[in-house]
């Protein structure tokens, strides 16, 4: 038990996380694109004078987005590849410097 | 492997035991026709099976489970559906109380009193804050675990009393060698493939043979046997000429006052490392023969005692922590299996006494070690002496060999005269000086012919020490590559998430977002030039939807993300290391509760 509590151990002190910049991206671009796709639906079913004022403000960067059952298909679709950008992006930067400081940690020790 | 090197071989094995007759089950596979010689009158070494009067006695009670697919096939094979799935019920007996082992918190606190349990709860707490900075034995192994308080009930008189030296003496690398199936990675792992499937089995249920473990070596027997291969029986070898120390061309066996000299071209040996460096012939160096004298072995007596009861107890066995007796472990073989028995209205017990070959007790007298029995079963309250039948005596010398502080050293010696001798090759429990099970020992006895017959290179000093022996042995199987895959994905799961790089990419992407969105509202124009965005305003000061204030929005971006990033990953890795150590305590405790199977 021993050797192995020092193995995890090990890794849990000494190794850093990599992170899968596709899955990262897909994940991050699926929960964007629902949260989108809800809130837009919500708004659509909830109704009222003027449907979703503010969640429409999208509008301005999603281009032909808007606050209805077709617009949070558009909704989605923008979100996604938005959250994917974001996603993929984030652990693309992340890995990056991580190989960078243990390289830097390996060469200091 | 040519035809030719088979014709030319002749394979002499020392000692039929699991390893001994494992490796001789598969030269005569190979119709290599091997010959074994065996000191006692019958199979099985350690781990035989005596015969009293119709009565067996399995001497030190071996259950028949293993990890090792290709051993229990092995079982299988030879023994068929001759096994019984037995119950397994067992437990202490400290205190003149009986407790349930495997242990059971609510059990052991109605059984020590609630004042013991207290102490033993503040004691838990002081070691588990301040241990011992060093584990080197096996006291401060378990006392740094489970309090010493706790080490001094359940741990202290049973470990000394099996291995007759104190526990401050003994290795704590022996600890982690018995219980490392409950490491902590396989406790995880459980969690998710097989949730403690294995464990639970271990605990509950084992296999075992019909009339005990030497039914199944005398199958094995009767395998090599039909196969071509000899075993004799009330042969002991005396001497083992080597040539300069690095072949050995025979043996000096002596059997019934007659010498015979067998001549061999490989040997496998299963015999005590040590009595094989006493019997070469010319002597070995005056170094390796004094670390052979240092190395030592526990050896036990089982007392067996024919009680007039058809049902004594329901346990198979029972283990006696009490200082006041000097048994160590109560067998009841017909709980074991009900055919140990020839006779349904009685019992049979093993009361086990752990000794050294040539103390008191173990030069006791037969009759007298009989009245010791029956004295101590009466003082545990299990059965009156006026019940006993009848009784026999049974002794097995280094039946354990011993982890004090110096075998290492002396065992370096040993094994590195031995690697030396180019056909030789030494295996099981005492031919290596490890404390394995049978299973290991069968192994050993595989990995060693598979040496010979393929030329493969397997080190045999390692199985049970490697992780990996089994699947040396097996070969990896689909769902044991899973495994690893698995093993690796979590090894990556736990691994530690970098504060600074994760603060930085979330800041960089945060502050490119705020700094585009920015920008593409100013491109895009207006007569109002976004108003919404620009309420961010409330809390980046100066910050506005123009040109400057996309820069000003990214660094404030690349600000508010790496902080959060930064956070997220503080928390996370905290998160981590409490689950981790959650599931350590998790799998201490189940240690404590199955501590006794590894002693």
């Amino acid at each position: 038990m021993a050797e192995d509590e020092k193995t995890l151990g090990k890794v849990v002190l000494t190794r850093l996380l990599r992170l899968n910049a596709i899955m990262q991206g897909v994940v991050t671009g699926i929960v964007a694109g629902l949260g989108i796709f809800i809130a837009t639906n919500w708004l659509v079913l909830k109704g009222g004078d003027v449907v979703g004022p503010h969640l429409g403000l999208l509008g301005h960067f999603f281009i032909g987005y808007k606050v209805s059952f077709v617009g949070s298909f558009i909704g989605f679709a923008y979100a996604f590849v938005t959250g994917f950008l974001i996603g993929y992006f984030i652990a693309r930067i992340y890995n990056r410097i991580v190989d960078v400081r243990e390289r830097q940690r390996t060469i200091g020790s | 492997m040519d035809q030719e090197q088979t014709c030319g071989r002749q394979v002499i094995i020392i000692g039929a035991g699991p390893a001994g007759l494992t490796a001789a089950y598969e030269l005569a596979k190979l119709d290599d026709n091997p010959i074994v010689i065996e000191k006692g009158d019958k199979v099985g070494g350690i781990a035989r099976t005596e015969d009293y009067k119709g009565y067996y006695f399995d001497m030190g009670g071996h259950r028949f489970f293993t990890k090792v697919e290709e051993v229990n096939r092995k079982w299988r094979e030879v023994l068929g559906d001759k096994f019984l799935r037995r119950p397994r019920l067992s437990r202490i007996y400290y205190n003149r109380k009986f407790f349930d082992y495997p242990l059971k918190p609510m059990n052991a606190l109605l059984g020590l009193g609630l004042r013991q349990s207290i102490l033993i709860a503040l004691s838990y707490i002081r070691w588990r804050l301040r241990p011992y900075p060093e584990e080197e034995t096996f006291e401060q192994w378990v006392t740094n675990r489970f309090g010493r308080r706790l080490f001094r009930i359940f741990f202290k008189a049973y470990t000394e009393k099996v291995w007759g030296i104190s526990c401050s003496e003994l290795k704590a690398e022996w600890a982690a060698q018995r219980i490392k199936d409950l490491s902590l990675k396989t406790l995880l792992l459980s969690m998710i493939v097989k949730p403690k499937k294995t464990i639970t089995t271990l605990i509950d249920q084992f296999d075992y043979p019909q009339r005990g473990p030497g039914m199944m070596w005398n199958a094995f027997k009767g395998e090599v046997e039909k196969r071509g291969g000899s075993i004799r029986l009330n042969s002991e070898v005396v001497a083992i000429h080597n040539g300069g120390g690095k072949y050995i061309h025979s043996v000096e066996v002596a059997c019934n006052g007659q010498k015979e000299v067998i001549h061999g071209t490989d040997f496998i040996s299963s015999m005590p490392v040590t009595e094989f460096i006493k019997k070469l012939n010319p002597p070995a160096p005056p170094e390796v023969l004094l670390a052979a004298e240092k190395l030592r072995y526990r050896d036990f007596m089982t007392v067996c005692l024919i009680v007039n009861q058809a049902d004594l107890f329901p346990d198979n066995w029972i283990y006696v922590h009490d200082p006041a007796v000097k048994v160590g472990r109560i067998q009841n073989f017909k709980n074991w299996s009900p055919h140990m028995v020839p006779d349904a209205a009685k019992t049979s017990l093993g009361l086990e006494y752990f000794c050294n070959e040539g103390d008191e007790l173990w030069n006791m007298a037969d009759p007298d070690l009989i009245e010791l029995g029956k004295r101590e079963l009466e003082h545990i309250g299990l059965a009156s002496p006026a019940d006993i039948d009848d009784g026999c005596v049974f002794r097995v010398p280094k039946a354990y060999p011993i982890y004090d502080s110096e075998y290492r050293d002396y065992l370096a010696i040993v094994k590195n005269f031995v690697s030396r001798v180019e056909n030789y090759q030494t295996i099981g429990r005492n031919g290596l000086h490890r404390y394995n099970n049978q299973d290991h020992a069968m192994v050993t006895g595989m990995l060693a012919v598979r040496n010979l017959t393929t030329g493969e290179h397997h080190d045999l000093w390692s199985v049970n020490t490697d992780k990996e022996y089994h699947e040396e042995i097996t070969g990896k199987s689909e769902p044991e590559i899973a495994l690893e895959a698995v093993k690796e994905a979590f090894a990556q799961a736990f691994a530690k998430l970098d504060r600074l790089a994760f603060g930085f990419s979330i800041g960089a992407t945060a502050g490119l977002l705020l700094f585009l969105a920015t920008l593409f509202l100013v491109v895009k124009g207006g007569d109002v030039v976004g108003p919404n965005l620009q309420l961010l305003q409330q809390y980046f000061p100066w910050y506005t939807v123009t040109l400057p204030g996309s820069f000003l929005g990214l660094g404030y971006g690349f600000l508010a993300g790496f902080v959060a990033g930064w956070g997220f990953a503080l928390l996370r890795n905290l998160s981590v290391f409490l689950y981790i150590a959650l599931i350590q305590r998790r799998a201490e405790r189940l240690l404590l509760r199955n501590f006794l199977e590894y002693v």
